[in-house]
């Protein structure tokens, strides 16, 4: 697999850094940021292959950046990751364009796993 | 006085007596102008009214006229004294040698200030006691037979009132309880909800940094098992913690016509393997095809977790029956599920609804609390009966889609 530019947005420090190690081990290049509008301005200035993306941060509802990322950067795959995960929050973000949806607590695996599949769906 | 006086005297003494407890006063107001009224007429001393508290078993003074002491024990021996002057039927007990009366635990006193004769009459329903009512005389004399009736008349309007206050202190009792709790699930819910999803973040960093670094970690050295000990436990703690969303979430039904046996069958079958191998025997009574309206989904949920708390009673070689119907109105369908399993211990059975509360060793605690909520939220009700082995019972009613709401949907088919 050829590697990725993967963005987090996520405002837990300790998810961010065990991402980037998880993700960097499979030779990606991994960026994370901590709050929604830091992600955002990341965006404006780099193109990424993927975003993991909360849906609780501190600035704003990840909703909201899900939409602007779809509006802007629509070839990112974006994987979003919560922690008060509901049926209807999975298919609302999904509707919105989400490839993937992750609840945590999730484990390496379950994350590669869903990074593959995101993978495998985006053009070329 | 002469004889007509006399029956006018008691009929306004009685009058007064009613036309107060109709009037929506203080029952204490209303005791107190009955026990003055019938102590003047009988020109005593004074006379008293004592309730029987029917928790702590104790008698309580609710009116006095005229008397300010007690001077009888207020504990159980009195409540055994009236309940045999009840049981022979006797309706009222004079006590006339003050001195030397068993009954008394202040006699001398008694007879210090002045008492020669106590009339007694205990207050009842049937045969249950609520308290007595005690007239007290200065002089040792005979009652007439009209002076009996008209007291032991005032005595059965008393027992009458005191069990019309004891029926709504009940109900208020019940709703208290009810009340509390339903406050406590709502409250707990929030609180849920907030939990999860602040402990759901350092789970995730747990989660990910010990399954990255499993792979890292040689076959045969130690830290491998203590590693997936913490990935099954973080894994379970995710579990938890969903169900304890669940149980927050609330969530209004999604509710459908539909029918009870259907969805019964249906929950039976997801576990129809477990019971095969467990040898358990599942007697269904089902009555017949009853139309209700609900969420399918969460029905079979409050089934399918009944069910499995009955498995794990039994464990292996039991039976477990379901019946179904409706009540003689045809508005209420019921769905009785026993086991023949272990059985719950007296202490439990209170909280066993209660959030958190779990006999098992694994349990989260929360499938009956999740139930409960599904079931009130479908406007029934849940209830268990059981003894420690001797197996359980779940009985849950729901409203049975009304003649109207048939037509309306057989309309609505057509």
């Amino acid at each position: 697999m050829k590697p990725f530019k993967i963005l987090i947005i996520d405002d837990e420090e300790v998810i961010c850094n065990a991402c980037h190690l998880i993700l960097s081990e499979r030779g990606h290049t991994v960026e994370s940021k901590m709050d929604g509008a830091a992600g955002l301005k990341a965006l404006q200035s780099n193109r990424y292959d993927i975003v993991l993306l909360d849906m609780m941060l501190p600035d704003m509802e990840g909703m909201e950046i899900l939409k602007t990322i779809k509006q802007k950067t629509p070839q990112a795959g974006v994987i979003v990751i919560t922690g008060y995960s509901t049926v209807a929050n999975a298919l609302k973000a999904m509707k919105l364009g989400a490839a993937d949806y992750l609840s945590k607590p999730f484990s390496e695996d379950e994350l590669l796993a869903s990074i593959d599949k995101v993978c495998s769906d985006l053009k070329p | 006085m002469d004889s007509v006086n006399v029956y006018k005297n008691y009929f306004n003494v009685f009058r007064d007596i009613i036309r107060e407890m109709h009037s929506h006063k203080d029952l204490e107001d209303v005791l107190n102008l009955g026990v003055r009224k019938t102590a003047e007429v009988l020109q005593a001393q004074g006379a008293v009214v004592q309730f029987l508290d029917q928790s702590s078993q104790q008698f309580t003074q609710r009116a006095a006229w005229g008397i300010d002491k007690c001077y009888f024990s207020n504990g159980p021996e009195t409540k055994k004294r009236l309940q045999r002057l009840i049981r022979e039927k006797e309706k009222h007990h004079f006590i006339r040698d003050i001195n030397n009366a068993p009954e008394l635990i202040s006699a001398q006193q008694a007879w210090d200030d002045g008492i020669r004769l106590i009339m007694e009459l205990p207050l009842s329903l049937d045969i249950q006691i609520l308290g007595v009512m005690r007239i007290f005389l200065t002089k040792e004399r005979q009652f007439s037979n009209d002076e009996l009736d008209f007291v032991l008349t005032v005595s059965e309007q008393f027992a009458c009132v005191i069990g019309r206050v004891q029926c709504v202190e009940i109900m208020e009792a019940q709703y208290d309880h009810l009340a509390k709790h339903t406050e406590k699930m709502s409250s707990l819910g929030r609180m849920a909800a907030g939990i999860a999803h602040e402990i759901n973040n350092p789970l995730a960093g747990i989660l990910l940094y010990s399954s990255n670094m499993i792979k890292k970690v040689p076959d045969l050295s130690p830290l491998k098992e203590g590693l997936e000990i913490i990935i099954s436990e973080t894994t379970r703690c995710k579990g938890i913690i969903q169900g304890l969303l669940e149980f927050a979430r609330d969530r209004e039904p999604q509710k459908v016509v539909t029918d009870i046996n259907l969805i019964v069958r249906k929950s039976l079958k997801i576990l129809e393997n477990e019971f095969h191998i467990r040898h358990i025997t599942v007697e269904q009574d089902l009555g017949d095809s009853m139309l209700v309206l609900l969420d399918e989904n969460q029905i079979e949920q409050v089934l399918v977790n009944i069910f499995l708390n009955a498995i794990q009673a039994i464990d292996k070689n039991g039976i477990i029956s379901i019946k179904t119907g409706a009540d003689s109105k045809q508005d209420e369908l019921k769905i009785e599920v026993s086991d023949s399993g272990c059985g719950i211990d007296k202490k439990q059975l209170d909280r066993i609804f209660d959030p958190f509360f779990s006999t098992k060793s694994r349990g989260t605690g929360l499938g009956l609390a999740v139930s409960y909520g599904i079931i009130n939220n479908h406007q029934g009700t849940i209830k268990v009966e059981s003894r420690s082995g001797q197996g359980s019972s779940f009985t849950i009613t729901l409203p049975l889609l009304s003649s109207s709401g048939r037509e309306a949907r057989q309309q609505v088919l057509r």
